[in-house]
């Protein structure tokens, strides 16, 4: 084994992506392709009463311009279609922004410009958008994909009642939106009853599926492609209304669309994390043994669907505790269908680490040593063990890295200059899917490997780590591994979401790889012409493309070589299931507040995760720096603000919807466990990629607490709210 | 639209006031803003024009309203500058002109004729990666890479204007391009040591 596994390898894609080469979903030139370009609704709820297109149909280059009037019908189809109904279908208004005409030109000036020219009057009726607006609205949920929505474990309002030590706060967070550098985009190519989409996808087999049932079609007429994708972050998982809709215009026009979304309709098209709010309750005896936790959640619904994204798993799940009870409600609203955004549970989570928090001060207790008091190994619903948790080795690899026990726990106690210095942790955690997945390995005559699985790049490194797994598994250099993913021609895998790729694909791509290798050994060993003739399989090493005896270095042949001589590739499929889990870390950080202004930097940041092996220590660093400014805009900044007169969306543009720049980034010093968990079937590695970001808002708020004595319980910790 | 924020109004678009300035800049005789029937028949003729991108002059055919960066990308097929925000807000679609770092969204390219263009795809030497380039693999400095063309040739602007001197000026002088994987501490470090390899 050249053992490049766990190594921080370049990534194998990066050429590519520094230098133009790699092609994204709208950079695919399709000849012949018309622009398309959607209109939204700008009421939120009502009917269109008439449209007219005449003065948009009449504008130069423009070719078709599609309205409920004249659209063919079309089918909402199952998960991972979130939404309740398909617009351009009837006159009915659900939300602001939802499309209901499309345009279609040779340009995308002209589709811009006509789309401008297309005139909607609508029956207006008075809309609701923030939960605050219907609360006597609030609803217990059915089930979403069989989870449901109230969880109880013992008797957790007896035991509060019981308690010795009782602490009880609200917490809310606002609407976010994912907002990927790269635009939503869809190009439709159709050849006979054959459709082609070159999609910005995060699945491109669900997406598949989806297109398929909404159209009426046989899934195995649709090929969708992505194999660069421009950041999903969710909001690229499901599928959404703009793919439907350009699929069956193509059609209807019979010429190939591509459609790009504005940075504006990324506001009302594709999904958000839903404003929530939250009452916790927790009980505890005075030496801090949580006894109690009581979780009472609303989250925004949408008129049309009831979806729940936003789930309290630690609550559940995170610590000992024998008495839980928690409740994921909801209120309808007239606003675009909620989804899916990276590390949905963070929601539920900065409650209850921002509750611990205030607990460990109620106590007297360090808020690390709460933790460690209410710690377990024991999975407490199942009662099982973890077959891999060390979130206690996180605790102490990452306290004494930051200096935690040099603490004073004092709020206000550190000021330098004008600034408040706090200090602030948390624990992070996130569960991790697995999806069932198939790998194709194959060595050709010149000793090239060719690795194909319809799985993702969403930016996380899949293309470096699977091509990581194959060269060890093989023994080959890893400039010989070409790795295809994206395009739902290569074997199957699933979507690369719920930080599940890596726990889904590398126990495949290393079970092909490992078949090719024993494949090729084999026909060496059998081939009189090699120099390891005769030599039983388990005798042969392979080492940078070469086969060798383990005990005589000097009798060898090479990969090419036995392909060659054999006259055809030597090719292996792998499929392995894996488990759904949870990966574990602490972070602890630094902030600085400002006396007069109440403005708040990070300044210094230690995390410590474990996520079983580490397959790329590059890779895996850049989840945890990205989920640490991904916390700090959650923490500080990231906010759509909804108008609650219209229900708009006031700030759909990324100069009023803050996200972190460069100048909010702060020093990362991250650290890893990186033990295998014998439990995970991926080279004992576990997914992570929503974990980092999971405790830092917690972490941030309340080591703003620990430098101000202010404790800001409702998301963003905006200066407003610290002066 | 969604970004017309008075649904009963027919709001200026961005294209109708570039439209406008655009008529105006090429000297035609129709008065800015007009929403007349000449006014949209010029709109539609189209304007030659000569950009001189990477070194090579490309000969083009557009509407006067064309951004610099939809020529780029729809008519020459240079997609390395990625259109993020189509207003000037991301800088995924940040090029050189004359050397100087732009978003391509915000200006049109008729306006362009007679300046050096430079795009991600003419920052290398043949096989040979840009110093930029190259530390922006080194340093693990993007993950998605839809805004690494634009933080790449923003991050060449920023070494040669000199303001890549520390950490805390490279994080104020590209805090203009956003990365929403938010690989921004790898990119302050790949900034960096590009920046004393270029100095050497």
């Amino acid at each position: 084994m050249s053992e490049l596994v766990g190594r921080a390898v370049d990534r194998v894609d990066g050429r590519a992506k520094v230098t133009g080469g790699a092609r994204y979903a709208a950079d695919n030139p399709v000849p012949g392709a018309l622009q398309g370009f959607l209109v939204g609704s700008t009421i939120a709820r009502g009917e269109i009463t008439g449209i007219d297109t005449s003065a948009a149909r009449a504008h130069p280059g423009v070719v078709a311009v599609y309205t409920h009037r004249d659209m063919p019908r079309l089918t909402a189809p199952p998960f991972p279609y979130l939404k309740g109904f398909i617009p351009l279908q009837d006159t009915r208004i659900h939300h602001s922004g939802q499309p209901v005409a499309l345009v279609l030109a040779e340009t995308v000036e002209q589709a811009h410009e006509a789309a401008a020219l297309v005139e909607v009057s609508y029956r207006a009726e008075q809309p609701k958008a923030v939960i605050e607006d219907a609360l006597d609205e609030v609803y217990l949920p059915a089930p979403f994909r069989d989870r449901p929505n109230e969880i109880v474990r013992g008797a957790g309002e007896a035991a509060l009642a019981g308690a010795e030590v009782r602490f009880e706060a609200d917490y809310s967070s606002p609407t976010h939106h994912h907002n990927p550098i790269e635009p939503h985009a869809t190009t439709a190519v159709w050849e006979g009853d054959r459709l082609t989409l070159h999609e910005t996808a995060q699945g491109v087999n669900l997406t598949r599926g989806t297109v398929a049932a909404a159209l009426g079609l046989p899934p195995q007429n649709v090929r969708v492609i992505s194999p660069y994708l421009g950041g999903g972050f969710g909001a690229k998982g499901p599928l959404w209304p703009h793919t439907i809709l350009t699929a069956a215009a193509a059609r209807l026009v019979g010429r190939p669309v591509k459609l790009v979304l504005s940075r504006a309709q990324m506001f009302t098209s594709n999904g958000h994390r839903a404003q929530f709010r939250q009452n916790l309750r927790l009980g505890a005896t005075r030496r801090g043994v949580l006894t109690a936790i009581v979780d009472t959640s609303t989250a925004q619904l949408s008129r049309t669907d009831e979806a729940i994204f936003n789930r309290s798993d630690s609550a559940h799940l995170l610590y000992a505790c024998p008495n839980v009870h928690i409740r994921h409600r909801g209120v309808r609203l007239d606003v675009a269908t909620s989804s899916y955004m990276r590390s949905p549970e963070t929601t539920a989570h900065f409650g209850l680490e921002t509750a611990l928090d205030e607990l460990s001060y109620e106590l007297g207790l360090d808020p690390l040593e709460l933790r460690l008091r209410n710690y377990t190994e024991v999975n407490p619903e199942t009662g099982q063990r973890y077959t891999g948790k060390h979130l206690d080795a996180c605790y102490r690899m990452a306290a004494e890295a930051f200096g935690w026990a040099r603490r004073n726990p004092r709020p206000g106690s550190t000021k330098d200059g004008e600034e408040y210095v706090g200090w602030g942790m948390a624990t992070e955690t996130h569960s991790h899917g697995a999806m069932p997945a198939t790998a194709a390995v194959s060595v050709d005559a010149e000793g090239r490997v060719l690795l194909r699985i319809a799985t993702q790049d969403i930016g996380t490194g899949t293309y470096t780590v699977i091509s990581q797994v194959a060269a060890d598994a093989l023994g080959m250099p890893l400039d010989r591994i070409t790795a295809r993913i994206g395009d739902t021609a290569l074997p199957e895998a699933g979507l690369s979401a719920a930080s599940a790729t890596v726990a889904s694909v590398t126990g495949p791509v290393h079970r092909a790889a490992t078949a090719v290798r024993d494949a090729v050994v084999a026909k060496a060993v059998a081939d009189r012409r090699s120099p390891l003739f005769g030599l039983s399989p388990e005798r042969v090493v392979t080492e940078h493309g070469h086969l060798f005896a383990a005990d005589d270095r000097r009798r060898r042949d090479s990969y090419r070589d036995v392909v060659a001589r054999g006259g055809q590739p030597v090719e292996a499929t792998g499929s392995v299931p894996n488990t759904p889990g949870h990966s574990f870390g602490a972070v602890f950080l630094e902030v600085r507040v400002h006396a007069r202004y109440g403005s708040v930097r990070v300044t210094r940041v230690v995390t410590a995760h474990d996520l079983g092996r580490v397959l790329n220590r590059r890779t895996a660093r850049g989840q945890v720096i990205g989920g640490v400014n991904w916390g700090i805009g959650y923490a500080l900044m990231e906010h759509t603000v909804l108008d609650r007169r219209t229900a708009r969306v006031v700030n759909p543009s990324l100069s009023s919807y803050l996200v972190p720049v460069c100048a909010d980034a702060p020093s990362v010093e991250t650290l890893f466990v990186d033990r295998p968990d014998p439990g995970s079937t991926a080279l004992g590695a576990k997914g992570f990629g929503e974990t980092p970001i999971t405790g830092v808002p917690a972490a941030i708020g309340n080591a703003v607490f620990h430098a101000t004595g202010r404790r800001v319980r409702d998301l963003p910790i905006t200066q407003d709210k610290l002066l | 639209m969604t970004d017309d924020p008075h649904p009963t109004r027919r709001a200026h678009k961005r294209r109708t006031v570039l439209k406008g300035s655009a008529v105006a800049a090429g000297a035609a005789a129709v008065p800015p803003l007009a929403a007349t029937a000449s006014a949209e028949a010029a709109i539609a003729s189209t304007v030659d024009i000569t950009l001189s991108v990477n070194g090579r002059d490309h000969d083009i055919s557009l509407e006067p309203r064309v951004t610099l960066l939809d020529a780029l990308r729809d008519r020459l097929g240079l997609t390395g500058a990625k259109k993020g925000c189509d207003r000037g807000e991301c800088g995924a679609c940040t090029v050189l002109v004359d050397g100087e770092r732009i978003k391509s969204c915000t200006t049109l390219a008729v306006m362009r004729q007679g300046s050096r263009i430079t795009t991600v795809e003419g920052l290398a030497d043949g096989d040979r990666l840009h110093p930029v380039q190259q530390a922006f693999i080194r340093h693990d400095a993007f993950q998605c890479g839809g805004c690494t063309s634009g933080q790449i040739m923003s991050a060449v602007a920023c070494i040669q204007e000199g303001h890549a001197g520390s950490e805390a000026e490279i994080r104020d002088w590209m805090s203009g391009n956003l990365c929403r994987c938010a690989c921004y501490q790898n990119i302050v470090a790949a900034v960096g040591d590009a920046a004393r390899e270029m100095r050497r």
